[in-house]
């Protein structure tokens, strides 16, 4: 058990926001510490699973799956959004 | 006695090229400082510049500018401008001076450079008498928000400003030392003078000193407006420069410096500039957009003097002018909701008068930065404060400092520009800082963004707190919305009306 940065970027929102999540938790729990720091904030919420993948990735990541064996490093950049919406299409900018 | 005539005698009295006899031409201008590019002398000795004038008629000059300016002042000091002025006014004046005053002495240092080390007469000429402007900037800049220290602290920042590690100024801190504080003379002249004075002081200078006046602030008005006459003629020490480097075959070396300033500008002005444009300033004092001016002063006269001088527009020219479009509302944003860390009171500029307004002069507000300011408006009419305030820090760029944002909403297009360089990785907000970066690793490499610091232990307790403690901003001196949410009533009232 570690704590563990993440920079988080959630679907519809404007900033990208630091996110301390444990080595031990899952996707499902990594979504919703990052939940926290957006929706009601500055995002609607809005029913539905929030999925996590790897900025760029077509795919997310299994939501049981751990941090520690996501062969992430500190502080890289996970889109956060809500599953089935258009957000899989988008075309980040340049 | 007959005088002369200053074009009789200026040229003798400005060659003061000397032969060194004591030591070699190397050492006595190290390409470290001249940072000529290799250039002999000679190259240098067709400098003209543009603007000619004389220490006489500099001191003449100068001595009428202050007097309008400090005698405006004088004039006004009972006008009460401090309580009459819109909240939203106050925010400009605040920011405007703590990231800019202090940031005008520093520039004098870099002019200092470019009088010992300028390979032209005529560009140490120049530089003596911006050295002496920027000298009279930092002064004026300090002497006026002085007035209203004993009212409102955050005034104090003016001078305070420079020597915190509060986040904003980390990042006017940043940019100005790599362009002006680190940079050889060449370097200064074309990063300080060519790229930042001649393309975006217009912006800060002529643009608010036009929403100053509307806004009944003379005093305001006139400060800037004599400064901005000072920077369009030191500005000028850049141009022959770049036609000299043009002509001796070091376009690419001149373009590459100018093309970083002019990106790194445009990321602060973005923050500094944008949301008093179209935020702070009250709506029915504002002139022009941000973007209408960044469109008449950068896109249209700057990109022309680029062309004019035989360079090229920048190779991310086209992404620059899409930021335009967006950029400024992300880091108003930004700002705003993390309030407490800056040292003005923000004005949120959303009632719905300015909706509408934003939505005129950026058609697509309301789908994007709009969808954002509907939750944080739906918060405050419920009372709902602590949701209008963050709880973690947003990620900041390794290069400008500022953090990385871009359109919200269902467009959705915000991204990270990563690095990974000697083992570090780095977060970049475009591709710009990113290139930024990539230009000289070895400039930018062992700098720690706040997040950095924050990660690495350095803010303690990790908490707002401690970040507000080591941002130096101490009770009394922290942001909150500029009009204490009256806003929000505007917003009451209008559906009440509605409903009934």
């Amino acid at each position: 058990m570690a704590l563990f940065p993440l920079t988080s970027n959630f679907q519809e929102d404007f900033v990208l926001q630091l996110v301390a999540v444990d080595t031990e938790n899952n996707m499902d729990e990594v979504a919703a510490a990052a939940a926290v720091h957006s929706v009601g904030r500055r995002v609607k919420a809005r029913p539905g699973v929030l999925r996590v993948r790897r900025q760029g990735a077509s795919e997310p990541f299994a939501r049981d799956l751990k941090v520690a064996d996501a062969g992430l490093r500190p502080m890289e950049c996970v889109e956060i959004y809500w599953e089935g919406s258009t957000a899989n299409l988008r075309e980040p900018r340049h | 006695m007959t005088v002369l005539n200053r074009l009789d005698w200026y040229d003798i009295a400005r060659n003061t090229n000397w032969t060194p006899k004591y030591v070699s031409d190397q050492e006595l201008f190290p390409e470290e400082l001249t940072c000529a590019f290799g250039l002999a002398a000679e190259a240098f000795e067709e400098y003209d510049e543009p603007y000619k004038t004389t220490y006489p008629e500099y001191v003449k000059i100068q001595r009428e500018k202050d007097a309008g300016a400090y005698s405006v002042k004088a004039a006004l000091e009972r006008s009460k401008i401090y309580e009459t002025a819109s909240p939203g006014w106050l925010a400009v004046l605040k920011s405007h001076f703590g990231a800019i005053a202090r940031g005008e002495y520093s520039a004098s240092s870099a002019e200092c450079r470019m009088v010992r080390f300028g390979r032209a007469p005529g560009m140490r000429n120049m530089a003596t008498f911006g050295m002496m402007d920027e000298i009279r900037h930092s002064q004026i800049q300090l002497f006026f928000p002085h007035q209203y220290v004993s009212k409102d602290r955050q005034f104090d920042w003016a001078f305070k400003a420079y020597d915190t590690n509060e986040w904003a100024m980390l990042a006017a801190r940043h940019f100005f030392d790599d362009m002006m504080v680190t940079r050889g003379a060449v370097g200064v002249g074309l990063m300080l003078t060519f790229a930042f004075e001649t393309g975006f002081t217009n912006m800060q200078f002529l643009g608010l000193a036009a929403d100053a006046a509307e806004a009944g602030d003379w005093s305001f008005s006139s400060l800037i407006s004599s400064i901005q006459t000072d920077e369009s003629r030191h500005a000028q020490i850049g141009g022959p420069l770049v036609q000299i480097l043009v002509k001796n075959g070091k376009k690419a070396e001149a373009q590459r410096l100018i093309d970083i300033s002019i990106w790194r500008a445009w990321k602060l002005f973005s923050i500094l500039t944008g949301p008093a444009m179209d935020y702070y300033t009250p709506l029915e004092h504002r002139k022009q957009s941000f973007k209408e001016f960044m469109q008449e002063w950068i896109v249209g006269q700057f990109e022309r003097s680029l062309l004019e001088l035989g360079l090229d527009k920048p190779w991310y020219w086209d992404n620059f002018l899409k930021e335009i479009d967006e950029q400024h509302h992300g880091m108003h944003l930004g700002v705003w909701f993390w309030r407490p860390t800056v040292w003005w009171n923000p004005a949120a500029g959303v009632s719905p008068a300015e909706r509408q307004w934003l939505e005129e002069k950026y058609p697509g507000w309301n789908e994007t930065w709009g969808h954002c300011w509907d939750v944080i408006t739906e918060n405050a009419l419920e009372g709902n404060m602590a949701k209008t305030l963050p709880e973690t820090l947003p990620v900041v760029c390794n290069m400008c400092q500022l953090p990385i944002n871009y359109t919200p909403g269902p467009k959705w297009t915000m991204r990270d520009f990563p690095l990974t360089y000697a083992g570090r990785d780095y977060h970049f907000c475009s591709e710009g800082c990113r290139w930024v970066f990539e230009q000289e690793p070895g400039r930018y490499k062992d700098h720690q963004s706040l997040v950095d610091r924050f990660l690495d232990g350095q803010i303690q307790p990790p908490d707002l707190g401690g970040a507000l403690k080591y941002m130096s901003l101490a009770p009394g001196e922290m942001g909150d919305d500029a009009l204490k949410f009256a806003w929000v009533e505007e917003v009451r009232a209008e559906r009440l009306k509605k409903a009934s």
